[in-house]
């Protein structure tokens, strides 16, 4: 698991790689937070992320939560089909804000 | 028609000698052949118009006939120097409308003496006129209009009683044309609603599904009240084995019901096909059916599937009549639960938790979902049927096969030559093959291998390990020939129950010990064996959470659910702590 945070058009991009479960969850959320203290405008890049489990989306949520009470912006973009089962299973697919890809989603926080 | 005068005066009763009396006749044998014969008034109206002007010697005429929705007169014809075609009288305006109102012919020698003469008509047209005659037209109790003739030119220019006898006497063929078109017009629109009706109740019919074949679970039947039903049922097989079924009923009858019909049933038939379970469904036609205005109409309906090879159903009433289970070795009903409101009348109804499914097994018993058109209907004795009255019929006929058993059951609430008062509809869900093998009760020990085991393997139960185990039960499901979305859900489903057993069987525990997974083929089936060594722990704690309520954690049992065709506490062998079991069934092309 590895999570690199980079700066695009204003916006925080959070790049997550690897499997988000319940061995790594507790990391990405606390680098969620992190991340959410430090840019008002957040995208996290899911790309790598091939698997994500209900730990792993209680740690989305949670920074989701956090993010509505800062009034910041929070949003995921390239959601792979397999995460996206797991969030519309959860039926979370339309609570996130979710993008197609990185891209579309920096021009969105304009 | 009472013939009276506004201006008595034996002067207008003028002599009539034999020849002017044949010359009436003449004319109103003639207008009157025209008047029964024709289909369309207007051409037939200007001819009577300009006939019966020139006999009677004046200057023009004209005819009214009363607007039934505004009450007003309106000339549909006239004849003379000024057309006032499509001229609108208010209700008893003129000389007109007195004649109309009072049932009375009037003779109006000069206009100026009359209080009601409207000057308004002369003042539009710059026609100047000085005297009128006046016909009401009226069949029975029903005024249909007037004739008016205006201005006589001829003899002393003064009309008579004669004239308004011999207007009379035409007007009263002319009402009888009026009545005679309105009538074949009715019955010419009566015709077209018929034929459209006819075609409503064709596409109606084609909604409902085919008949199934004897060997199939489920058997329906639809009995419209009247042309149209606001009942449906619907029977939808899945690639997978399972079958969606549907009983509805929209409140009200005829067309709008029918409507609502085909609206909820299309919903159903487009949703059912990638519904997650039919709480959820229920949940997303009520949504729909609430975003359109239904002025006031709403549908009760029963929803879910059947799984032949398990023998396992999931349904959701909706406000519906509680279907009854029978079950065949008891000889008796089970009652379903049945307190959820219908659809289609608030969509935050149900407030967070959505509709709820019912879960059954139907092994060895039969499922009737019925419409009130059967409990409410009358039977031979003159009663209504009632729920004591359909669970008599059900034991009464229940060796039949099933297409019998639809055909005896409605068949007893339907008396011969008698339509129904309500639609009525009725759905038999029930297994139709061989009793399918048991599931297996018993489980494995821990140290003995059971038959059909694809692969064991033996972890710590730490999170570091996880990963070994998605891709152990991605190897399973691929080693079962299974496809990368049933794979996926699989190992979604092992990976939430191993974190289960992590996070909750050795909570708290400082040195956990191991999970033993055995990946069974069951059938067309792989099963999961989970087994842990810790505390047996109370299944009733490990509830699904509220979907709607966002938070954090407590999401991993309805994962599992949903992507699972069963997962369930097993009593455990001896040595282990707790096994829980997940059952999903292969793809259809697998088996």
């Amino acid at each position: 698991m590895s999570f690199e945070v980079r700066q695009q058009d204003g916006v925080a991009v959070v790049g997550l790689t690897g499997d988000v479960d319940l061995q790594t969850s507790p990391t990405v959320r606390q680098k969620l937070l992190e991340c959410l203290d430090k840019h008002p405008k957040l995208v996290v890049d899911m790309s790598n992320v091939a698997y994500i489990d209900s730990s792993g989306v209680a740690s989305l949520v949670e920074a989701f939560q956090v993010s509505r009470k800062k009034g910041s912006d929070f949003s995921l973009a390239a959601v792979s089909p397999a995460a996206m089962r797991v969030l519309s299973l959860a039926r979370l697919d339309k609570v996130f804000n979710i993008h197609a890809d990185v891209n579309s989603a920096v021009a969105a926080k304009g | 028609m009472n013939q009276s005068s506004s201006e008595p005066d034996s002067a207008a009763a003028a002599n009539t000698g034999p020849a002017e009396i044949k010359d009436h006749l003449a004319l109103i044998a003639e207008m009157t052949r025209e008047f029964t014969a024709t289909h369309t008034l207007d051409s037939v109206s200007m001819k009577a118009l300009e006939r019966i002007t020139a006999f009677v010697g004046a200057e023009a005429s004209s005819m009214f006939l009363l607007d039934a929705d505004s009450g007003e007169l309106v000339c549909n014809a006239c004849f003379g120097p000024v057309n006032i075609t499509g001229l609108r009288l208010p209700p008893g305006t003129g000389i007109v409308g007195r004649a109309v109102q009072q049932v009375q012919g009037q003779i109006i020698r000069d206009v100026r003496k009359d209080s009601d003469f409207g000057a308004l008509v002369d003042a539009k047209t710059g026609f100047s006129t000085r005297s009128i005659l006046v016909a009401p037209m009226a069949l029975g109790s029903e005024s249909l209009g007037a004739i008016e003739i205006i201005n006589k030119t001829g003899g002393d220019g003064l009309f008579t009683r004669n004239d308004l006898m011999l207007l009379e006497t035409l007007t009263r063929a002319a009402g009888l044309a009026v009545h005679n078109i309105r009538l074949a017009e009715r019955i010419v629109e009566r015709e077209r609603e018929r034929h459209e009706l006819e075609l409503a109740a064709e596409i109606q019919r084609d909604l409902l599904p085919a008949a199934t074949s004897h060997d199939f679970p489920v058997h329906g039947i639809n009995i419209p009240a009247r042309a149209v039903s606001g009942d449906f049922y619907d029977i939808i097989p899945l690639a997978d084995g399972r079958i969606w079924f549907s009983v509805g009923d929209v409140s009200g009858k005829g067309m709008n019901a029918a409507l609502l019909m085909a609206k909820t049933t299309s919903l159903f038939r487009c949703l059912a096909k990638s519904a997650e379970h039919p709480g959820q469904l229920m949940g997303v036609i009520n949504s729909e059916l609430c975003e359109t205005n239904s002025h006031g109409m709403f549908v009760t309906m029963v929803g879910g599937f059947f799984d032949p090879a398990t023998g396992k159903m999931r349904l959701c009433n909706a406000g519906h009549e509680p279907p009854l289970v029978f079950d065949w070795a008891k000889q008796s009903f089970l009652p379903l639960p049945a307190d959820t409101p219908p659809l289609g009348i608030a969509p935050d109804i149900m407030g967070h938790d959505g509709f709820p499914n019912i879960e059954i097994n139907l092994r060895a018993s039969s499922l009737y979902i019925f419409t009130d058109g059967l409990t409410e209907a009358t039977t031979f004795g003159g009663g209504m049927l009632g729920i004591d009255g359909a669970r008599a019929l059900i034991r009464e006929h229940a060796e039949e096969s099933a297409d019998l058993r639809l055909k005896s059951i409605t068949g007893a609430v339907r008396v011969p030559g008698k339509s129904l008062h309500d639609d009525l509809t009725l759905l038999i869900v029930e297994d139709s093959g061989e009793p399918a093998p048991a599931p297996v009760e018993v489980a494995p020990g821990e140290d003995d291998v059971h038959e059909g085991v694809i692969a064991r393997i033996r972890v710590p139960a730490t999170p570091d390990r996880l990963k070994l185990i998605r891709a152990s039960a991605e190897q399973a499901a691929v080693f079962c020939g299974a496809d990368k979305a049933w794979t996926l859900d699989l190992v979604m489903a092992v990976d939430e129950s191993c974190q289960n057993i992590i996070r909750h069987a050795y909570k708290g525990v400082p040195e956990p010990g191991d999970i033993v997974i055995d990946f069974v083929r069951e059938g067309d089936s792989l099963a999961v064996l989970l087994m842990d060594f810790a505390e047996p722990v109370d299944p009733e704690k490990i509830k699904s959470r509220d979907l709607n309520d966002v938070q954090p954690g407590g999401l991993g049992v309805h994962l599992i659910k949903s992507v699972t065709d069963d997962a369930r506490f097993m009593p455990p062998p001896a040595g282990v702590g707790n096994l829980f079991k997940l059952t999903k069934r292969l793809p259809a092309k697998v088996n």
